[in-house]
C-alpha cells in the first residue's frame, strides 16, 4: 500500500482503525504515522477547548428586549400590574381571611349577652365542651398563641394568667375534638365539637385583642 | 464557530429568538439538541454568507485536489507536534480556519457531536462531514507547523 493509498482513506479510518493492510502501513511507514499521531493530538488537544463561558448579561437583555418589542413575551412590569397586588405577596389572602374570620366574629359575639373576661363563655343554645381528654400538661401553645401572650404580658399583665389557662383549655379542648374526628370522621357530633372549640378559641382571641385595644 | 466573541454573542441571541418563533415548527423527527444546534449552525452559515466570507463547499469534490495529494513530511522525528501545542496556539490557528472548515472542526473535536448528527445538521452526507474535519484537522496542523517554525527563528 502506498502513502496516498493509505492517506485517502484515512479519514475514514482515523477513528475506528484500518484493515489489515493499513495498519500494516501504518506501522511500517514514518510519516504517515507522524501524520497520525499529529492529527490525534491535535484532536485531544481541541477537546480542551470546550467553552466554559456564560453568554454576558447583554445576550439575555437583548433576547428580552426583542422578545418584548414583537410582542411575544409580556414585559415584566405590565405582569406585576395585572394582577395589581401579585407584588405584595400573600398578604392580600391573610386580609381576606382575616376579615372573614372578624365578621363571623362578629356575628357571634352579637347573638350572645355580655361575657366576662377571665372566663369562657358557653354558646346559647349548644352542648357544652366534654372536659379535655388531652392532657393540658402536653397541650402546645402555637405562634399566634404565643404572639398574643406576649402581648397580653406586656399591656395587660393582670389578665394574662388567666387568658394562658383558659387558652390552655381551648386548645385541649381542640385537641381533643380533633382526635374524636380523625378516629371517627363520620361522627357529626365529633365535628360539631370541633368547630365550637374553635369558635371558643376565636371568642378568646376576640375578647383578648379588645382588652388590648 | 464564528472566531469572534462579540459575534457569538449577537448571533447566540439571534439563534434564541429565531428558536422562540419556530418552536412551534419542531416535529420530534429527531432529537431537540440536534434541531437546535441545526438552527444555530445555519444562523452562523447564514451571517458568514451575509459577510461574503469564504466558505469550504461542503460538497465533496470528484476531483482529487493538490492538498489532497500524500503528506510527505520528510524530516527527523522531531517533527512530530506532540507536546508542542499551546492553548492560545490551538485557539489562533482555529480562528485562521476557513469557516466551513472551522465549523465541522468545533462541532466534532471541541463539542464532541457525532458524525451522524454533525451530517444532519449540515445536511451533509456523513463521509462528508469525515472528509471536511480531517482537511480541518490537516490544515490546523500545517498552521501550527508554520507557527512553530516562526517561534523557532525568532530565538
Amino acid at each position: 500500500m502506498t502513502c496516498a493509498e493509505f492517506q485517502r482513506v484515512l479519514p475514514y479510518i482515523i477513528e475506528t482503525g484500518g484493515n489489515a493492510d493499513e495498519e500494516q502501513h501504518l506501522r511500517d511507514c514514518q510519516i504517515c504515522s507522524d501524520l497520525v499521531a499529529d492529527l490525534k493530538y491535535i484532536a485531544d488537544q481541541a477537546k480542551l477547548l470546550v467553552p466554559m463561558e456564560e453568554p454576558s448579561p447583554r445576550v439575555w437583555e437583548g433576547i428580552r428586549g426583542s422578545l418584548e418589542r414583537e410582542g411575544l413575551v409580556k414585559p415584566a412590569r405590565a405582569r406585576g400590574r395585572l394582577l395589581g397586588f401579585q407584588h405584595w405577596g400573600p398578604l392580600p389572602w391573610v386580609a381576606s381571611l382575616a376579615a372573614l374570620a372578624l365578621i363571623l366574629f362578629g356575628v357571634f359575639l352579637f347573638q350572645r349577652a355580655q361575657v366576662e373576661p377571665s372566663t369562657i363563655s358557653e354558646p346559647a343554645g349548644s352542648a357544652s365542651v366534654s372536659q379535655p381528654a388531652v392532657s393540658l400538661q402536653t397541650v402546645s401553645i402555637d405562634r399566634d398563641d404565643d404572639q398574643l401572650l406576649q402581648q397580653m404580658t406586656t399591656s395587660r399583665p393582670a389578665m394574662m394568667s388567666n387568658f394562658r389557662d383558659n387558652l390552655k383549655q381551648v386548645n385541649a379542648a381542640i385537641a381533643d375534638a380533633r382526635q374524636a374526628v380523625q378516629q371517627n370522621p363520620d361522627d357529626s357530633e365529633a365535628r360539631e365539637s370541633l368547630i365550637r372549640a374553635y369558635q371558643q378559641k376565636a371568642m378568646l382571641y376576640e375578647m383578648a385583642t379588645r382588652s388590648l385595644q | 464557530m464564528t472566531g469572534n466573541t462579540a459575534e457569538a454573542e449577537d448571533l447566540t441571541q439571534e439563534a434564541f429568538l429565531q428558536l422562540y418563533r419556530k418552536i412551534a415548527t419542531f416535529r420530534g423527527e429527531s432529537a431537540f439538541s440536534t434541531w437546535l444546534h441545526r438552527l444555530a449552525v445555519n444562523v452562523v452559515l447564514m451571517h458568514l454568507r451575509k459577510k461574503g466570507l469564504p466558505e469550504v463547499s461542503l460538497e465533496e469534490s470528484l476531483e482529487p485536489q493538490q492538498e489532497d495529494g500524500p503528506r510527505k513530511d520528510i524530516g527527523a522525528r522531531d517533527n512530530v507536534l506532540a507536546g508542542s501545542i499551546d492553548r492560545v496556539n490551538l485557539e489562533r490557528a482555529i480562528e485562521s480556519l476557513p469557516p466551513g472548515y472551522r465549523i465541522i472542526f468545533v462541532l466534532h473535536d471541541i463539542e464532541g457531536y457525532e458524525h451522524n448528527e454533525i451530517a444532519e445538521m449540515m445536511g451533509c452526507s456523513i463521509g462528508n462531514s469525515k472528509s471536511q474535519l480531517h482537511k480541518a484537522r490537516l490544515k490546523l496542523r500545517d498552521l501550527l507547523k508554520t507557527s512553530r517554525a516562526e517561534k523557532a527563528v525568532r530565538r
